[in-house]
């Protein structure tokens, strides 16, 4: 037993708890997307991510490189969630908030029911994106697979925020979700900026979906049911309107429950996700708005 | 001539209270023509993969009826949703029993879900045959429930061979175990270490986890930080292949067992496709069913029946070794029925299926057989182990006995 | 004059009415669907309460199902293993319950809207595996058995229940617990809504900060809502434990919490009569949907598709709809000179 702290396991655990918490991120930049442009969580966001991993598998199946599947999948998942945006959300946009909640709720067993009947539940794989051979560095092990997840979950956002901040429909985009009459009165199609949030957050889902498959080294329908929480958890924490807040809760969220499970014995495994949760909470009622996240006035 | 119309009378007299007597003790669930058993299964919910179970053993039945089914009865099997939920268990059975009437519970599945209804059952006198769960106390607690039976070689005595295995073969080993929380996992565990006796302080380190966690990395970790150079896995599919990945991640390779819920064909092909032959050869666990995706049994009349059956009475998919599962017991049932006789009384399945001993079981292994008596409500406690080697299971030795 | 009459006397026909069908649903149905029918009364018990929360003061609750897990519990434990009476246990399940929606109801004050339905949610969540730690008094994975101490309850094994010398069968028996306790929740709330506590509760849901400037105590209001809120959930969860006769961390997941707040949304917020529509449809839906089809996913793709229907088609729930129907009677009813 060593008896000077173990520095290799502390970083070994955080290292760990990075490469989870970025397979998450896309999915919480997906929540941000969705909260921004419709104000409400989707809850049904994880088992579309699932549904596009799925359909990644088949293209994978037909004998497509799993690059070529990736941004095929990604073209077809932005426009399924356009497409359930025009379909479910549309006509209960004027609804209150919680009829919309209560209908991503029903999305959710409609997409899992969907995705059990069309591919049966056998335990299947996605191949790995990168290389998956351990690099030891300093008594670290971590993976290529490891880097690449964060990777692209990093890269995903940036392209978003290039796309927010300097194309003419990203602009319209903000517009719509922070001012719709005043959008409207300049000529913004504020309902199609919904939906094109609604694509835009099923093609991250997908991103997290295809990250997590292999991260998670197999998949079956089950595969986001619980990286919906983490990923609701760690936008939540970085700040619900932010993407970049969503990235970096999730990484955190992602570091905190590992080095809660391994530093303190009483937690066990049942308790590590009870008590991060608490420790999140805990930050919120310092900092109601999240990390990132900026509390909006309320007028009376 | 007085004297026969008297006795004429007294025979037609006979016969007509031999048939109004059988008819009136009819048992409940039982007519001329049919008889009607029940259970429950998770048809909805993250759990609804497990009913194939069910289905299995309903194309199973279904096939026996074509063929006549026993005594001129066909056996009509009912299941019912619970969502894996022990409440929809319990009201589900209840209805079962009370609604439906049927002669018996078969095939229920759920290690809580089928405790929940046993005493229930057992107060009310109706069988709760062949339980789907590998849990000990199903077997085990017979004096107090006499009218519940398992199945499956349970999950203690699968342990409790590989207990043994390693203290045979390797004395000197570090032994870490992943299991899950619950009492599928540590039922295994007390296995091993039951198996282990004296050699229990071989195992260095136990991480468990919960169903609902997203990987098991940390655990994993944790494993090889105490130096453990073999390796129990307790887990489910998920989580089982997680650990040969994430092994392999860190850059370890322990000897592995694989707890028999985990070693389907498909799954081990799974691991080995994501880590590669060499992390997956010699990995251990124990076998009693003729997986369908084992080339081995491709062949075999068994599994050839097996297919057949699936196919033609609509049994879902064939690749899964739970529907295997379920025509075994489904097999079993019949075996008992026939042995209950002409007019089968839940009295007189139970006493059936308490004295059973069917060899000719055609998805078990070979040389096995299905065995019970007042005293062993255990009716598979044989079991081999087997070795993957060039991606495929191999089984070696004899049958083992567990209790 | 006659207008007040014609008001008492519709008031009384409604009345009437509701008691009629109480007293007399279960010989419409065969005896075991009574049991189904008292499911439903549970649900309607734990979606009133939520709808007093989430309706009337506007505070989301995605946790209600652990909240009947807290009273479904008290109840287990103390049968279990302080040998009370399984009935007996109902108030204090109830207690238990508030007390535990008080302290949730803490965060709320500083929280609101979408934090409160995160806090909430991870509630729901943690709670399975809260339960299944503390195994000493929770039976851990296995749960709670209250049929092994059958002796000591009022129901119990032998299907018959017999209060005050009368005997009833057991399924008919916690039919009449349920609604019983649930017509009594129900008026309960009727009146908390209709007097000066209602018009607080709907002050604090339509804008907090007037409310705050009208000298409504914000921290209060929210937290002893949750915790009203809290004590209906517990009851019903009492009620669910001693139907079922067990309890186990499987049956309180966050799928429970979202059927009681479907429930409530299906059935109309802030509209009590619309809760017992909300408490069939979560009661027969499930079952509906595996009717459809056994096909692997079938069952759950009907359930969500008949979910969303009801929000496409009603999207202020049936209480909406009731509203628009009763508007005649009503406005008779309030029309005082």
């Amino acid at each position: 037993m060593p008896l000077a702290f173990d520095w290799t396991q502390l970083v070994q655990q955080t290292v760990i708890g990075l490469a989870s918490g970025g397979v998450w991120a896309s999915l919480a930049v997906a929540l941000v997307l969705i909260y921004r442009s419709t104000g409400v969580v989707n809850f049904a966001q994880g088992e579309m991510a699932m549904f596009s991993t799925f359909i990644a598998w088949s293209l994978v199946h037909q004998g497509l490189s799993y690059w070529a599947a990736f941004f095929l999948t990604l073209a077809v998942s932005f426009v399924g969630g356009v497409a359930v945006e025009r379909a479910v959300i549309r006509p209960v946009e004027r609804a209150p908030e919680l009829t919309v909640v209560i209908v991503t709720l029903g999305l959710f067993f409609v997409v899992n029911g969907a995705a059990r009947w069309i591919w049966t539940p056998e335990t299947r794989s996605l191949p790995n994106a990168f290389s998956t051979r351990p690099i030891d560095v300093g008594g670290v092990a971590f993976s290529i697979q490891d880097l690449g997840t964060i990777g692209v979950s990093l890269a995903a956002v940036a392209l978003l925020w290039l796309f927010f901040r300097f194309t003419k429909l990203g602009l319209a985009s903000r517009a719509s979700a922070l001012n719709p009459e005043a959008s409207r009165l300049v000529g913004v199609r504020v309902s199609w900026m919904l939906a094109l949030g609604w694509g835009l957050a099923a093609a991250m889902g997908a991103v997290s979906g295809m990250l997590a498959a292999p991260a998670l080294a197999s998949f079956d329908q089950n595969l986001m049911q619980p990286v919906l929480l983490y990923a609701f958890a760690g936008a939540v924490l970085g700040g619900i309107d932010s993407p970049l807040g969503a990235v970096v809760g999730t990484m955190l969220l992602g570091v905190l429950i590992n080095l809660l499970g391994t530093y303190v014995d009483w937690i066990g495994s049942e308790l590590r996700l009870p008590v991060a949760l608490a420790v999140i909470l805990g930050v919120l009622l310092v900092r109601p708005a999240g990390l990132f996240g900026h509390v909006a006035e309320q007028r009376v | 001539m007085r004297r026969i119309t008297y006795l004429c009378a007294g025979v037609f007299g006979a016969l007509a209270l031999a048939t109004v007597a059988t008819g009136a003790a009819s048992e409940t669930g039982v007519t001329p023509t049919q008889i009607l058993i029940g259970g429950t299964t998770p048809l909805s919910g993250p759990a609804s993969a497990y009913q194939s179970v069910a289905k299995g053993a309903a194309a199973y039945f279904r096939y026996v009826n074509a063929r006549g089914g026993v005594n001129k009865r066909r056996i009509k099997y009912v299941y019912k949703d619970d969502g894996y939920d022990p409440s929809k268990t319990v009201d589900g059975t209840r209805e079962l029993v009370q609604q439906d009437k049927v002669f018996a519970i078969f095939n229920s599945l759920g290690t809580e879900h089928n405790l929940a209804t046993r005493s229930y059952l057992n107060a009310l006198k109706v069988p709760q045959l062949f339980v789907a769960s590998g849990a000990t106390t199903f077997g085990k607690e017979y004096k107090q429930y006499p009218w519940t039976i398992g199945y499956q070689p349970n999950y203690h005595a699968e342990g409790t061979i590989y207990g043994r295995y390693v203290a045979k073969t390797s004395p000197k080993t570090r032994i870490g175990v992943l299991y899950q929380a619950d009492d599928y996992g540590k039922d295994l565990l007390g296995g091993l270490r039951s198996g282990l006796g004296k050699k229990a302080g071989l195992i260095k380190s136990k991480q468990s986890y919960d169903v609902n966690d997203p990987d098991v990395k940390s655990q994993v970790a944790k494993l090889k930080g105490a130096k453990v150079n073999t390796l129990m896995l307790f887990a489910t599919p998920k989580f089982a292949i997680q650990s040969f990945v994430y092994a392999k991640a860190l850059g370890w390779r322990p000897k592995v067992y694989v707890n028999a819920v985990s070693s389907a064909a498909n799954i081990m092909g799974l691991a080995t496709a994501a880590t590669g032959k060499k992390h997956t050869e010699g990995s251990l666990s124990i076998v009693f069913l003729k997986d369908p995706t084992d080339v081995h049994w491709r062949k075999d009349p068994g599994t050839k029946l097996y297919r057949t059956i699936m196919k033609r009475y609509q049994g879902g998919n064939p690749n899964d070794v739970y529907a295997v599962y379920g025509m075994s017991a489904a097999h079993t049932f019949v075996a008992a029925l026939k042995k209950a006789g002409k007019n089968p009384t839940r009295a007189s399945v139970m006493k059936a299926a308490t004295s059973l001993n069917v060899k000719n079981d055609p998805f078990l292994l070979p040389g096995m057989s299905v065995r019970t008596t007042k005293r062993d409500h255990f009716p598979l406690d044989q079991a081999k182990l087997q070795r993957y080697h060039a991606g495929r299971w191999v089984s070696f030795g004899g049958l083992f006995t567990v209790r | 004059m006659r207008r007040r009459s014609l008001g008492i006397v519709a008031w009384l026909v409604v009345v009437g009415a509701v008691l009629a069908a109480y007293a007399l649903a279960p010989r419409l149905v065969s005896d075991f669907h009574s049991r189904n029918l008292a499911e439903a009364g549970i649900f309607f018990i734990a979606i009133v309460g939520l709808n007093l929360l989430t309706g009337y003061t506007g505070q989301i609750s995605l946790g209600h199902g652990a909240l009947m897990a807290v009273g479904g519990y008290t109840t287990a434990a103390l049968v279990v293993h302080e040998h009370w009476r399984d009935v007996w246990t109902i108030p204090l399940a109830g207690v238990a319950a508030g007390i535990v929606g008080f302290v949730i109801g803490l965060p709320a004050l500083r929280l609101s809207g979408l934090y409160l339905a995160l806090a909430t949610f991870a509630f729901a969540v943690a709670m399975p595996s809260l339960l299944k730690k503390f195994s000493g008094l929770t039976g851990g994975s296995e749960g709670l058995r209250l049929l092994e101490q059958a002796p000591l309850q009022v129901t119990g094994l032998s299907g018959t229940v017999t209060v005050l010398g009368h005997t009833t069968t057991q399924n008919h028996f916690l039919y009449y617990l349920a609604w019983g306790i649930g017509l009594l929740g129900f008026g309960l709330a009727w009146l908390l809504v209709r007097g000066q506590a209602g018009r607080t509760l709907r002050a604090v849901r339509d804008s907090e900060v007037a409310a705050a400037s009208v000298g409504i105590d914000l921290a209060w209001t929210k937290t002893l809502a949750f915790a009203l809120s809290g004590v209906y959930a517990g009851v019903a969860g009492a009620l669910l434990a001693i139907q079922n006769e067990i309890v186990n961390p499987l049956s309180f997941t966050f799928l429970l919490s979202i059927l009681i707040l479907v429930g409530a949304v299906v059935g109309g917020l802030g509209s009590l009569p619309g809760m017992v529509v909300g408490a069939f449809f979560v009661e027969y839906l499930p079952d509906l949907s595996t009717r459809v089809s056994n096909a692997q996913g079938v069952p759950d793709f009907v359930y969500g598709a008949a979910i969303i229907a009801s929000m496409l088609l009603l999207p202020n729930g049936a209480g909406g709809l009731l509203r628009r129907l009763a508007r005649p009677l009503t406005t008779r009813l309030y029309l005082r000179p």
